[in-house]
């Protein structure tokens, strides 16, 4: 090495650039609360690992296993955390807050907030951007009767994310045309 | 003297009388089944034994070779099973996503138009 100095500089500094680098995956607790409470409980956990072992078993004749394949290739985690219950209002705001908190920090955008004053829904969907890719997506949507956090850390493709909500009977969402309304 | 050891010979050779049934004895033991008494004298014996020892490393082997390979089929099923799980938490895990992503879309579309009804000269 030339520049031994350099070197140990740049060792010494890593734990605290990687610190300073924005964080696209969010602390996502259990809820073990809401769990008891909940009619259906939906806790997805997919480490970079659990990608690759799922991205074998998609079947590339397929057109939606391979479009989700296609999605899933960049990707370092996916994060779902949703409860559904049989009567209004079962959780609280701090649930909510408690990771809405963790997208004030610097490097999140929030790219829609929707609320419906008809179905008392909300649905805020944030994005991590790093030099202009998206490398993290936040979906939190309160409803009467549902609550659900994605947390989508990696290279999201939002072309491959048109083409994700073509798929499981979803319609497509025009992102750029439905900067939220407050 | 000899005359005397020649009347004890005699007393002691004379011939008797079987009892009644040394002749059922007899022919019991003459129409024995051999393959009853035979293997009692191999497993006593030490040919029987070796000649079974040189089978004992092709069962080890063959146990060894049994018990790898079906570690290695539960190994692959389990890969399986994970690997299936794995794809089915995907699929759900976009399936949520799109459909919150869905219901975004569909806010949103809602107050555009409304705010369209409301303004209709913008």
């Amino acid at each position: 090495m030339k520049h031994p100095r350099l070197k140990i500089l740049l060792a010494l500094l890593a734990p605290a650039l990687a610190w300073a680098a924005p964080n696209p995956r969010l602390v996502l607790p259990d809820f073990p609360a809401l769990v008891q409470k909940a009619t259906q409980a939906v806790t997805i956990t997919l480490d970079p690992a659990l990608l690759s072992l799922a991205a074998r078993f998609l079947d590339g004749n397929d057109p939606q296993d391979a479009a989700t394949r296609e999605i899933i290739k960049g990707l370092q985690g996916i994060y779902v955390r949703s409860y559904t219950f049989d009567r209004d209002s079962a959780y609280s705001q701090e649930d909510i807050d408690a990771v809405r908190k963790q997208l004030a920090a610097p490097g999140w955008n929030r790219l829609v907030e929707t609320h419906s004053k008809k179905t008392h829904a909300n649905v805020d969907i944030y994005i991590m951007l790093d030099d202009n890719k998206a490398i993290g997506l936040a979906v939190i949507a309160s409803e009467a009767r549902q609550f659900t956090i994605v947390n989508i850390v990696g290279a999201i493709d939002l072309e491959k994310l048109h083409k994700l909500e073509g798929q499981f009977g979803v319609p497509k969402l025009d992102l750029d045309a439905s900067k939220a309304p407050h | 003297m000899s005359q005397d050891l020649e009347s004890q010979l005699r007393a002691a050779l004379r011939p008797i009388a079987p009892s009644a049934t040394f002749e059922k004895r007899l022919i019991a033991c003459v129409t024995d089944d051999p393959q009853h008494s035979q293997p009692k004298a191999n497993r006593v014996g030490g040919a029987g034994w070796r000649s079974r020892a040189r089978w004992l490393p092709v069962a080890a082997a063959a146990c060894v070779l049994i018990g790898v390979g079906l570690q290695n089929r539960l190994q692959v099923r389990r890969e399986r099973e994970n690997g299936l799980e794995a794809r089915r938490q995907v699929v759900e895990a976009l399936r949520v996503t799109s459909q919150k992503l869905d219901l975004a879309y569909e806010i949103v579309k809602s107050q555009s138009s409304s705010f369209t009804d409301e303004n209709p000269g913008v």
